[in-house]
């Protein structure tokens, strides 16, 4: 329990002033940009270099005790230091300690404690650091708090011992596990740094609500970390912290994932922080503390250090974590995994082939094309709307009626790929064309749930971000186009077959209408503007479609079920008769009047 | 190291990734469930329509195939030759190339067609890997089939030469240019398609026991392998007059399926099975009796048309695949390994749950089918039952997770 605290200790004091007061202080002071970096800089070569001494001269439990007081001390001083040069003499003097302490922690760990307590020390260390009363303290008082972790974990350090594992582990080889490790931190500093300088996504994954959450989460994981290492499986966590990582990156590109984000970006940071810790005493084959010392001094070097600075400089440039960037690091997490495993040359060489084969194949060109609507009907394949959409109206069925006439078989089979689907989440896309305008569409894309509040459709307004979008609204008004003609000759045939209004009039209308009528029926819904056309005010008129007269009900109707061709009034045909009868009720009252004096 | 020890053994090796890919696969479908309840929970771009082919594929060319791959490596006998080395290459070759299949899917890269979803990088590179297992195989046979009797040395020969055209026809057929027979009435394959690729099926099935080396009484076959042969020529025939779930004729050639949900478990009585198997025999029956039986029933004229683009059609590819066919995975794992899958209460679990995801599919596309207005209400029986769906997901992606997890030790 000792060693868990002392693990706690430093990890919250390196997370708590290290990471964050000690910026924020340089900051404080208006120090500039560039000094800021260069100040950082320091502080990480004090520290690689004090871990590498540290590994030459053989680490010791009184040296890591003095550097982690040594430590305190800087925290505890450093809001009372202002200019350049004495933060300059901070971070490296503070930079050097940590280097010392975390290379003795991590060689003298296995001497103290099972790797199940690695997990807990880890835990304990970010779950404190993201508890509100210190996570949304001044930078000052962060500071000083980071100082008193760094007091508790120089006194709970246990004194010397032998190792308690006599057995040489060597999961990964010495620079297997620094690739490995880099590729982790550089992907967590990448994200990280995203998300501290959005303040959208700050406030989503750190916001104060969240920071609960967020301990809970470090510590569940940390503890499941260790747990899992005990059990033997130090091969497959950091692989398993690159999956979680790789979702908590690419969903911080994103305002609409930012929530997973949150969830997953400290259950990685958790896995894989407590394997680095373990790694250099129990998994890299060392037989005793001087040669895990050396190992932990190359790892926290290039993976802590450099990969950390590489991971922020590179998000700094881009603003984003690109798709790119996490397949690579997944591709040097894997090739590590795969290197690791017995016969390595042969499996190396075997997925080495594989790569070689995509790189080659994949170098084909893809003819571009100047049709949007091509262009469209690619985005349609890529995105994968096959698997809610069908295109494919079934002759002599009932799906005639709903979507439009069926198209010969020859005609559909002459596509490539073709493209009929086997599974309707939504509405078949055959005839979208002669359904739907192309101003409807994209809202539709941008914001389902506001045509249908429980849609299970997600919302694709990032396609509208580079044109995407557009060639897709543009394929899908192509599609069936020919088909108006058809599709008004049966609403003109058509009309409800039950004479059932036991649906909630308003209620109905409220959840179908309203986004473009607007609450009263006058045309102004939040849609109302984004429309070429506005929506009809059903209250006032002008009736161009639904002029008073004979058979107004049943020609309301026909509106409500199949749109108006041509405008942006969209059909409703998965509605049932008794539901269109109810919204011709109420249509039907919004005219008259009553609706005006709706709450 | 212990992961070391499990790669000398290629069948070992290839049947814990096949697990590591249910694992995946399971996780995927559960997180699709998800999305299908909130779709909020969509990571940026990574919609939807991405994730379901990582789902399909990882689940087909993972959790399916390597199995396969690991009786590849039975038959010809490369754990115990020079070979054995590369075949463990060659399991993580496989892998690789899936791998870089869902990097390809999840970046947008697809054929567009449905379970033949490989295309550019992705295609080539899983056609490197069938070619890398091909040559540890051919290197396999080389050396070992001196030892073998005749009929094994060309049975494995004449496999060999039909494996070596499997990359080719992934290439031909993964083609966009390339499409089946449809049904014109329903967008869908015909029944004589349908028939053909089960029988692909119940000729492994047939294959199984035999191949696997195990004794049987004194009870002729003959019979049975006619029938198979006339169930193929019933194929041939059906599959050129074409037709449509209306006829008579595609009707009669799914009837064919009928007799082998009695014939196989017939058959595979007649073997001495290993220890620890029973259970898997067992559910592979009783899943195959309510495949042939349910896809028969879905086949027919009113009932397809109800159920066409439904849930329903879902619950039975989850009867194939949850059902039947890992059914069939895990029971050549204890056939070729001798070592269980799973304990009582992992394996209860996800039988159960997926016979309960199955039935609440078929409930909800039956449901579904009856009218279209759950597309603009969102009724709370498909909420439940798509709640139901996340809930028994996640039960089968824990029973996978303990089997991999044991696999692995």
């Amino acid at each position: 329990m000792r060693a868990a605290l002392a693990i706690a200790g430093v990890y919250g004091c390196f997370l708590i002033f290290a990471q964050f007061s000690f910026v924020e202080l340089i900051r404080a002071q208006g120090i500039a940009a560039d000094m800021e970096k260069a100040l950082l800089g320091a502080m990480a070569v004090a520290g690689i270099a004090a871990g590498f001494v540290t590994a030459w001269r053989g680490v010791s439990v009184k040296l890591a005790k003095l550097a982690l007081m040594v430590v305190a001390l800087m925290a505890g001083v450093s809001p009372l230091f202002t200019g350049p040069m004495a933060f300059l003499a901070v971070a490296m003097v503070t930079g050097a300690a940590l280097g010392v302490t975390t290379v003795s922690l991590s060689a003298l760990l296995p001497a103290w404690c099972g790797v199940a307590w690695v997990g807990l020390g880890t835990g304990i260390g970010y779950a404190a650091c993201n508890l509100p009363v210190v996570f949304q303290q001044q930078a000052a008082t962060q500071a000083w708090i980071g100082a008193g972790f760094a007091v508790a974990g120089a006194c709970a350090m246990p004194g010397w011992a032998e190792w308690k594992h006599a057995e040489k582990t060597r999961v990964f080889s010495p620079w297997a596990a620094v690739a490995l490790f880099t590729a982790l931190v550089w992907m967590d500093s990448a994200a990280f740094f995203i998300i501290q300088h959005s303040g959208e996504m700050k406030s989503a994954t750190w916001g104060a609500a969240l920071l609960w959450r967020n301990a809970v989460l470090h510590l569940a994981f940390a503890l499941a970390a260790g747990y899992w290492l005990a059990r033997g499986g130090a091969r497959s966590l950091p692989g398993t912290a690159w999956v979680v990582l790789a979702v908590a990156a690419l969903a911080v590109n994103h305002v609409a994932s930012r929530g997973i984000a949150g969830w997953f970006y400290p259950a990685a940071v958790s896995l894989y922080s407590t394997a680095l810790v373990a790694w250099p005493g129990w998994f890299s084959g060392s037989a005793g503390p001087k040669a895990a010392g050396w190992r932990a001094a190359w790892l926290f070097a290039i993976a802590g250090w450099f990969g950390s600075a590489n991971g922020i400089g590179m998000a700094e440039t881009l603003q984003r974590v690109p798709p790119a960037f996490v397949a690579t690091a997944g591709a040097v997490v894997l090739m590590t995994m795969v290197l690791s495993v017995w016969r390595r040359w042969r499996v190396a060489i075997a997925v080495a082939a594989v790569a070689l084969a995509a790189w080659i194949g994949g170098k084909q060109d893809v003819p571009t094309v100047s049709d949007a609507a091509e262009r469209g009907r690619r985005v349609y394949v890529s995105e994968g709307c096959i698997h809610c959409h069908s295109q494919y109206v079934r002759p002599g069925s009932t799906d005639e009626e709903i979507w439009g006439p069926a198209r010969n078989v020859a005609d559909v089979l002459v596509e490539q790929p073709v493209l009929i689907g086997n599974r309707r989440q939504g509405p078949d896309l055959q005839n979208t064309g002669a359904r739907r305008s192309e101003a409807w569409l994209k809202q539709h894309f941008i914001n389902p749930r506001a045509f249908a509040p429980d849609s299970p459709m997600p919302s694709y307004a990032h396609l509208f971000e580079d044109g995407r979008g557009d060639d897709l609204v543009r394929y899908l008004r192509e599609r069936g186009v020919d088909a108006t003609a058809d599709l008004i000759k049966r609403a003109a045939e058509w009309q409800p077959a039950v004479n059932d209004r036991s649906n909630d009039s308003p209620a109905l209308y409220a959840r179908h209408c309203a986004i473009c009528h607007g609450p009263e029926g006058i045309g102004n819904g939040p849609l109302a503007g984004k429309f070429p056309t506005p929506p009809a005010n059903l209250a006032k008129g002008p009736f161009v479609y639904s002029t008073p007269g004979p058979d107004l009900e049943t020609r309301i109707a026909r509106i409500i079920r199949f749109g108006i061709p041509g405008t942006a009034m969209a059909g409703h045909e998965t509605m049932t008769d008794a539901q269109v009868n109810a919204l011709v009720e109420e249509v039907i009252r919004l005219r008259s009047g009553d609706g005006l004096d709706r709450p | 190291m212990r992961s070391g020890e499990v790669l000398e053994q290629p069948v070992d090796s290839a049947l814990r990734h096949a697990l590591g890919w249910l694992v995946l696969g399971n996780a995927v479908g559960v997180y699709l469930s998800c999305l299908l309840l909130f779709p909020a929970l969509q990571a940026g771009p990574l919609a939807y329509g991405r994730w379901v082919p990582v789902h399909l594929n990882v689940q087909l060319y993972g959790w399916t195939s390597l199995p396969l791959v690991a009786w590849l490596f039975s038959i010809y006998q490369v754990d115990g030759g020079k070979a054995r080395p590369w075949a463990a290459a060659a399991v993580w070759a496989w892998t690789a190339a899936l791998v870089l299949g869902v990097l390809h899917w999840l970046g947008g890269v697809t054929s567009g067609k449905i379970f033949l979803d490989w295309k550019g990088g992705a295609l080539w590179g899983f056609v490197a890997a069938q070619a890398l297992l091909w040559g540890v195989l051919a290197a396999a046979w080389k050396e070992r089939s001196r030892d073998w009797n005749t009929t094994r040395r060309f049975g494995t020969l004449a496999g060999l030469a039909g494996l070596a055209l499997v990359p080719v026809s992934l290439v031909f057929a993964a083609s966009p240019a390339v499409y089946p027979p449809v049904d014109r009435t329903t967008g869908g394959p015909t029944g004589s398609s349908l028939l053909g690729s089960t029988l692909v099926v119940v000729g492994l099935m047939l294959m199984l026991p035999r191949v696997a080396g195990m004794c049987h009484g004194d009870v002729k076959s003959r019979g049975i392998w006619m029938f198979f042969a006339i169930s193929w020529l019933v194929f041939g025939v059906t599959e050129w007059l074409g037709g449509t779930h209306f006829q008579a004729l595609q009707i009669g050639a799914m009837l064919f399926l009928l007799p082998w949900v009695w014939l196989l478990p017939r058959e595979w009585s007649r073997y001495d099975w290993p220890d620890g198997s029973g259970v898997w025999r067992v559910a592979v029956f009783a899943w195959w009796g309510l495949l042939v039986l349910s896809g028969l029933l879905m086949y027919l004229p009113g009932v397809l048309d109800r159920m066409k683009f439904t849930q329903g059609l879902v619950a039975h590819s989850h009867l194939a695949m949850a059902g039947f066919t890992s059914s069939f995975g895990a029971l050549l794992a204890v056939v070729l390994t001798g070592r269980r899958i799973g304990g009582a209460r992992s394996v209860v679990a996800w039988h159960a749950a997926a016979l309960a995801m199955v039935v609440t599919l078929a409930l909800m596309g039956w449901r579904e089918g009856a009218e279209q207005s759950w597309m603009l209400d969102r009724p709370p029986w498909r909420e439940w039952g798509l709640a139901a769906r996340v809930v028994f997901g996640i039960v089968m992606w824990w029973a996978s997770a303990i089997w991999w997890w044991e696999r692995s030790k």
